[in-house]
């Protein structure tokens, strides 16, 4: 904890740690970009909003791409993104609580003398809000310029000691925390070099979640589920990310580009871009021992140790296991949707750059792994995700054995449904648990049942956004929701065996699977080989 | 909302005829949200009229079944009378969410049967709350207040609105003691107030603004406090300065009341003496407004002055010290929307029954 020296303060008695945040600046790198419009500023606002912020507290975006006069630019393209993006409204009157706070500095990532401008505007905006020189670096860039970023911080003095307890200084990094092993180490590395462990925050936005955050909840605050959470009770798991966008968006009434992720996405891949990071953080939540507190480092460990557990894949266990491929022309909402390859060929030629040579990128990953301690053996953990499925469903489903076949189960009219417990992440954060009870009438005739939790309906209100959430626990100091060094570590070791096997493998073509559609034929037939099948979401 | 009355056996009954009649046809059962018990005590129909309008914003952020019991003056009724009301919101895939409220009334003698009633018509494995909008301070309630929190694990009350404030205060710590021990072995209640939830962003605040990492000593330099509220807030006032007190181990030393206008007292704290005032202005909201604490900053005499800056803010000022005012976004808070939050708060504060304990010596004090 980087607040750990700071001398105790008698009027904080019970009062929340993520209430507790000291005065500081949060400098956003690339904020110009489009994680800043959609996601963090919104995020920010909506803190204000809830009067979670610490007093004096402000906003300075570093980047290029301001037009016209910076600080005017900056508020109008967070007014744009609250106005587009945010969970409540645009009140006027927060409005101008905001935006007075907020500032742009323009220049290069790579330009020392930009750096020695944003120096000057934060001191300039400490002495405006009363912050005594805390900041907050969050490096919304691309991966290979976050070295360039903390090196000039560095050279410019930025970056205060590690232990500092008032003027601190901490660095939130974005994902993707490198492109394979060597390169996460790289940026691990040069980051490491200028900022502490404990000064650094690797994001996954995933890990902010309600829904995941109360995995921890239902595991360990209900008697009736640890003692089932193991190889002697659960026949299997499955992980699933769906999406039903592609990597064009389209306006809806146009038809018209709006915006695409081919660029980023044509690099990336289904397994680094979802699988890698989270939903392997998903599955270290659903499979980890109980952490004996809750304090980061111990949380931080439990779930590390599931990654060390992750039986190692043979490039024939990847050829076994694993399933890639990619979308062609479909159907999703009612409307024909194209191939991954023709998006691909559209956005390059729409950018007259050279069109690749068709695209061997993955959309689509399912796998199954196994996790090589006591509580998992032989368990199967099936993991799933995809671009332009039918629906945006994201859950975890934890099925249990069947019941021994006498009694109900001895000659079935019907197959016995098992029992499922299913954590819905999104759309809609909620429970369900499946069992089987007898329909009503002089016959035994059995039949599926699904108890139902809602958050939204059941609690009421409004769930907040997993940025607002991992902001706070940032300006508090509190790293539990982030990644570790050694996790990003584990996890890209765990899917080095995937990435070189394709790379060796150079086929030009991946199975297919039309939009729309739960995934290609070699999906079902990963999981039916087990004797079981996806669930239908 | 049925509009006549209903005999109390036929409440279920028709609370889900009603259900069954909001869901859409061919559409997927209606759902009924529903995360605690809430019981509303009021005195009569006037102040119930007034609550009723605060019901829905409150199950819209805390969905609960909600029995609304009004006792009334009056010669006796025969029987409780029953209404029922259910709201509903549309959900994902055409879902109907409802919850419900239930009316309970009674006048004169008859009032007695009320906790009857609604120990009949609570959802078992709950949570049970009690939001005690009476003005009367619950230590001063009587055995209305017992017969109906036999069962809840929370009572809400709002020391803002008390016809006996001092008496309330001075009071209310040996009452929170009492009521949380509760009558059985092992059960689990608390009491919360309304006035500590408002007074939130002023600790916060003060906390931030005294943070000894930012501006050492300046807690332990402390030479006077001065609380300012306006109208009807002097519990509000008391609480602060209770807070105060217990956080940094003051102790009540001698007290001088000028009625109506303020309180003085003479506090021992571990580094010496300290002069605490709370002031009463003659208008304005019923809050507190203002706080002065005069004490060292940065080795010089200064003061640290919180007030309410434009209704979404509050201000520190650290006067002598040179340094930036420190602003914290306080979000309006509705009446609806503190009961609802307070619904899910359902830890012990032992802060506010600390500072409650202290508050009854200054009131104590006070009154002497």
């Amino acid at each position: 904890m980087a607040q750990s020296n700071a001398p105790a303060n008698p009027l904080t008695a019970g009062m929340p740690k993520t209430l507790l945040q000291q005065p500081c600046v949060l400098v956003i790198f690339g904020a110009a970009g489009d994680l800043s419009w959609r996601k963090l500023l919104p995020a920010v606002y909506n803190l204000n909003v809830d009067g979670l912020l610490p007093s004096n507290f402000a906003v300075v975006g570093f980047g290029v791409g301001s037009q016209g006069e910076p600080d005017e630019w900056i508020r109008n393209r967070a007014r744009d993104g609250i106005q587009h993006f945010s969970r409540q409204p645009l009140d006027e009157s927060h409005w101008a609580d905001f935006a007075r706070a907020l500032f742009y500095v323009e220049g290069s990532f790579a330009d020392a003398h930009a750096y020695q401008q944003l120096k000057a505007k934060l001191e300039a905006v400490d002495q405006q809000f009363g912050v005594p020189g805390a900041r907050i670096f969050y490096l919304a860039v691309p991966p290979n310029a976050a070295g360039v970023c903390v090196d000039h911080l560095k050279d410019v003095g930025m970056v205060a000691d590690a232990e500092e307890p008032v003027a601190f200084t901490r660095v939130i990094v974005e994902k993707p925390i490198g492109h394979d092993l060597d390169s996460a180490r790289e940026i691990i590395r040069v980051v490491g070099k200028v900022f502490a462990e404990n000064q650094t925050y690797r994001i996954d936005h995933y890990l902010g979640k309600e829904t995941v955050q109360n995995l921890l909840v239902i595991r360990f605050a209900n008697s009736i589920f640890e003692p089932l959470w193991n190889q002697k009770y659960i026949d299997h798991v499955q992980i699933t990310v769906a999406e039903e966008e592609g990597l064009t968006h389209r306006d809806p009434d146009t038809g018209a580009v709006t915006g695409s992720r081919i660029g980023y996405y044509e690099e990336v891949g289904a397994l680094r871009d979802m699988v890698q990071n989270h939903m392997l953080q998903v599955l270290c939540i659903t499979a980890m021992e109980p952490p004996w507190s809750l304090d980061p480092d111990i949380v931080r460990d439990a779930k590390m140790g599931v990654l060390r557990c992750l039986h190692p894949m043979t490039p024939e266990d990847v050829d076994r296991s694993v399933v890639r491929a990619q979308y062609i022309g479909g159907e999703v909402h009612g409307e024909e949707v194209p191939s991954y390859r023709h998006e691909v060929r559209d956005y390059f030629a729409g950018r007259k750059q050279p069109i690749p040579a068709d695209s061997t990128t993955e959309t689509f990953v399912a796998m199954r792994l196994f996790i090589d301690n006591w509580r998992w053996a032989g368990v199967p953990f099936y993991l799933r995700t995809g671009k332009r499925l039918p629906k945006r469903a994201s859950e975890v489903a934890i099925q249990f054995r069947d019941v021994p076949q006498v009694l109900f189960n001895a000659h079935p009219d019907v197959p016995l449904e098992p029992t499922v417990l299913s954590l819905r992440v999104q759309p809609e954060e909620g429970l369900s648990l499946r069992i089987v009870s007898k329909l009503p009438g002089p016959k035994v005739r059995l039949f599926p049942v699904k108890l139902e939790f809602n958050y939204s309906a059941g609690f009421g209100g409004e769930t907040p956004e997993a940025y607002e959430r991992l902001l706070l626990d940032v300006m508090a100091g509190d790293a539990t929701l982030f990644m570790r060094r050694d996790a990003v570590e584990a996890a890209w070791q765990f899917v080095m065996p995937m990435i070189e096997r394709w790379a060796q493998s150079r086929t030009r073509f991946l199975p297919e699977y039309r939009a729309g559609t739960w995934g290609p034929l070699e999906a079902d037939k990963l999981i039916a080989a087990d004797g079981r099948q996806w669930r239908t979401l | 909302m049925t509009a006549t009355e209903l005999p109390l056996r036929d409440v279920e009954r028709e609370l889900a005829r009603e259900r069954a009649r909001v869901k859409p046809p061919d559409g997927p059962p209606t759902l009924l949200a529903c995360m605690s018990n809430l019981i509303v005590f009021c005195n009569g129909s006037e102040q119930a009229e007034k609550l009723s309008k605060e019901l829905p914003a409150i199950v819209a952020l805390h969905p609960a079944r909600v029995l609304l019991v009004i006792a009334e003056p009056g010669p006796p009724d025969k029987d409780v009378r029953a209404g029922i009301e259910v709201w509903c919101k549309e959900g994902e895939n055409q879902t109907r969410i409802c919850t419900e409220e239930i009316a309970l009334r009674a006048q004169g003698a008859c009032v007695a049967h009320l906790p009857f009633a609604v120990r009949e018509l609570l959802m078992g494995d709950l949570p049970t709350n009690l939001w005690w909008t009476a003005p009367q301070p619950p230590p001063l309630a009587g055995p209305m207040l017992a017969d109906l929190t036999e069962h809840v694990q929370q009572v809400i009350f709002d020391s803002h609105g008390w016809t006996e404030p001092h008496r309330g205060v001075a009071m209310a710590a040996a009452w929170l003691e009492h009521f949380e021990r509760g009558p059985q072995e092992g059960g689990w209640r608390v009491a919360s107030d309304l006035n500590w939830r408002r007074l939130k962003y002023w600790r916060r605040l003060l906390a931030q603004a005294f943070d000894p990492a930012l501006v050492p000593g300046a807690l332990e330099s402390i030479r006077e406090v001065l609380v300012e509220h306006g109208p009807h807030a002097v519990t509000q006032a008391w609480q602060l300065v209770g807070w105060l007190a217990s956080r940094l181990h003051w102790k009540v030393q001698t007290a001088k009341v000028q009625p109506g206008v303020e309180f003085r007292w003479q506090v021992a704290t571990p580094q010496g003496k300290v002069a605490v005032c709370v002031h009463r202005l003659p208008d304005g909201p019923a809050e507190v407004r203002h706080v002065r604490i005069a004490c060292s900053l940065d080795g010089k005499p200064g003061a640290v002055d919180v007030s309410v800056q434009d209704d979404r803010r509050l201000a520190a000022t650290l006067n002598g010290s040179g340094r930036a005012t420190r602003t914290l976004t306080v979000p309006p808070s509705s009446i609806a929307d503190l009961v609802a939050r307070q619904l899910s708060d359902r830890e012990r504060d032992p802060v506010f029954r600390e500072s409650m304990a202290v508050a009854q010596v200054f009131a104590q004090s006070a009154m002497h």
